[in-house]
């Protein structure tokens, strides 16, 4: 009873909260938002007894990511920006791609995991997940970290001024 | 799992200790990081209200409470609000995971006897004892040139709620001898001092405590002033550096005692090092020859997650005015103050937890009983007392750095020493050393 109304109640603020990034105008609203939004999401793996996932989605998504989402809106001072205007079909086209989206993905989740949910508990241990992630699941691991690798190397050639590493001289120009 | 009345009602009277001694921690740190401060500067520091000026900080509460509560006009209301809370809830939920004592069985009843009695008395005593220093130091002031009748009458209140306090021991003892023995209900369960024993405990502090930033980049924007912005930015940038290395140094920790939970971490350093078959050595991290480089750079990462000097860039008073909090007058002030000093608390229980064995009394073995767990507790606030001390120690002694100094050893010096610390513990679990 007091489980159902703890998850409706993070529901509402989940899709409230969601709704309310992409509603308002102010991006740091919308950021600060989001976060909201992510800490709701892992109240829910909380009630699906999975709180190693709840402690990483805090620690990832509003802890670490949106910190620095939050960091480069302030830097860019980015608080007043217009939005260029639509075009009509451009707005229908929005509205309408993404309602068929969203129907299609409701209908697949309803259709293929819910009703096959094996009955928890799931994967809650710390040494389970970690068991899982380097034995069965040791491949994809290692993919994912080649990708961040690659993504890592790829954002410092870019930052770097046509390749070259920034020299401590050319900083001091700089400031 | 059942939940009976009894749990309920434990539970509730945890959570009201725990967050009752945290918001009082508030009013004795600032006590005494201005008398540490002044010690520390050769100055006398505010020792007039009170004996050695120790309710000063209650009239510093009142000061802030009674104070204009000022909004700037160009500030964005709602989240100017909100800031101080977003900062003051992540500090006062975060203690939740950490255990402050010994788990013990509650007694069943209390037979009145000459220990009751003996306790009673004693506690009486030492409240009177204070009452008498609490009144006789503010009648004292009352007779000087400089005294105020505000603190007079603080003054006053604060000795007859002692007073009251030493009256009620001695009704309850005579409570107790009237009836004959004391029954309670939760009699015969094992009680656990922590108010949520979860097995991902250190996860959900790290979590916690990555949300704290929000409140100080939300206050740093949201006043619409070019230093508080600059103190929020700051204080972003500086936590995701910071936040790495210290979560990357109780690993080091977590490794050793193989597990998340708290408990196990404690329990595991309940042990000894034992050394050429005679020394023995309380088995806490801070001893451990694999874990000292991880302590290190835990401790210097705490002082910077915590917002303390020698890394406290998000105010920077020579640099930002106030940093994030300029534009905050009155009790919206006064929490963030409240929040630095309950995040320093909690951080300071975190250290004694990871490394100082937390509630271990070195050399004894407490029995799970009711003076054991009061043992440990005590020896828990000692240990973290004296950490709190060192926050202040160091705040008043080593100036800040610059910026760029403070980034470049984040990333530079305290991530490798915590990877490297990893590889130590890691070799040492291998060769089943530790």
């Amino acid at each position: 009873m007091i489980e159902l109304l703890i998850f409706f109640f993070f529901a509402a603020v989940a899709v409230i909260f969601a709704l309310v990034v992409i509603l308002h105008r102010n991006t740091v609203v919308g950021a600060l938002s989001l976060v909201a939004s992510f800490f709701a999401l892992a109240v829910m793996y909380v009630l699906l007894d999975a709180p190693f996932l709840a402690a990483l989605q805090v620690i990832v998504y509003a802890g670490a990511i949106m910190v620095l989402f939050l960091f480069v809106i302030m830097l860019l001072n980015l608080q007043h920006v217009s939005e260029p205007a639509t075009r009509p079909i451009q707005q229908f086209l929005g509205y309408s791609g993404s309602a068929f989206f969203g129907i299609a993905l409701v209908y697949y989740i309803v259709k293929y995991t819910v009703l096959q949910l094996p009955p928890g508990p799931f994967l809650s241990d710390a040494r389970l997940i970690g068991v899982a992630l380097f034995e069965a699941y040791i491949f994809p691991f290692e993919m994912v970290s080649i990708l961040l690798l690659a993504a890592i190397v790829g954002a410092l050639l870019l930052s770097g001024r046509g390749g070259q590493a920034p020299s401590p001289v050319r900083t001091e120009v700089a400031r | 799992m059942t939940i009976d009345r009894v749990d309920v009602v434990l539970e509730v009277v945890k959570i009201l200790l725990v967050v009752g001694l945290l918001l009082n921690v508030v009013p004795i740190m600032v006590w005494v990081e201005r008398r540490g401060s002044a010690l520390i500067q050769d100055r006398l520091g505010p020792n007039r209200v009170g004996p050695f000026g120790l309710i000063q900080s209650m009239a510093d509460a009142l000061k802030f409470i009674l104070k204009e509560d000022v909004i700037p006009l160009q500030a964005n209301k709602w989240l100017y609000t909100l800031a101080p809370l977003f900062g003051l809830l992540p500090a006062l939920t975060t203690i939740a995971v950490v255990p402050w004592g010994r788990p013990f069985f509650i007694p069943t009843e209390v037979m009145y006897g000459p220990r009751v009695s003996g306790a009673c008395i004693v506690g009486a005593a030492v409240t009177a004892i204070l009452a008498i220093v609490v009144a006789g130091g503010t009648a004292k002031y009352h007779r000087k040139p400089n005294y105020s009748r505000l603190n007079f009458t603080i003054g006053a209140i604060v000795a007859t709620a002692l007073f009251l306090v030493a009256l009620g021991l001695i009704g309850v003892m005579f409570g107790i001898k009237a009836a004959g023995a004391l029954h309670l209900p939760g009699g015969g369960r094992l009680f656990e001092p922590i108010i949520a024993d979860v097995n991902v405990g250190i996860l959900l502090i790290f979590a916690l405590a990555s949300l704290s930033v929000y409140g100080i980049t939300t206050a740093g924007w949201s006043s619409a002033n070019k230093f508080s912005l600059f103190g929020g930015i700051r204080a972003s940038a500086q936590m995701i550096s910071y936040e790495l290395s210290l979560a990357l140094s109780a690993v080091s920790v977590l490794m050793v005692a193989g597990s998340l939970r708290l408990t196990d971490v404690v329990a595991k350093q309940t042990g000894y090092f034992v050394l050429f078959d005679s020394v023995k050595i309380p088995a806490w991290n801070c001893f451990s020859p694999a874990i000292w480089l991880a302590m290190i750079v835990f401790i210097v990462s705490a002082f910077a997650e915590t917002n303390r000097l020698p890394f406290d860039f998000a105010e920077a008073e020579a640099e930002l005015v106030a940093g994030y909090h300029t534009e905050y007058s009155s009790m919206k002030f006064a929490m963030f103050f409240m929040s630095e000093y309950i995040a320093m608390t909690t951080m300071s229980a975190l250290v004694v937890t990871l490394f100082f064995g937390g509630w271990d009394v070195p050399w004894y073995n407490e029995p799970p009983t009711l003076a054991g767990f009061l043992l440990s507790a005590i020896a828990f606030l000692a240990k973290v007392g004296f950490v709190l001390f060192v926050f202040v120690w160091v705040r008043w002694t080593i100036p800040r750095l610059k910026y760029d100094i403070l980034m470049k050893i984040g990333w530079k010096v305290f991530l490798p020493l915590a990877i490297v610390n990893i590889v130590l513990v890691a070799w040492f679990i291998a060769e089943r050393w530790i």
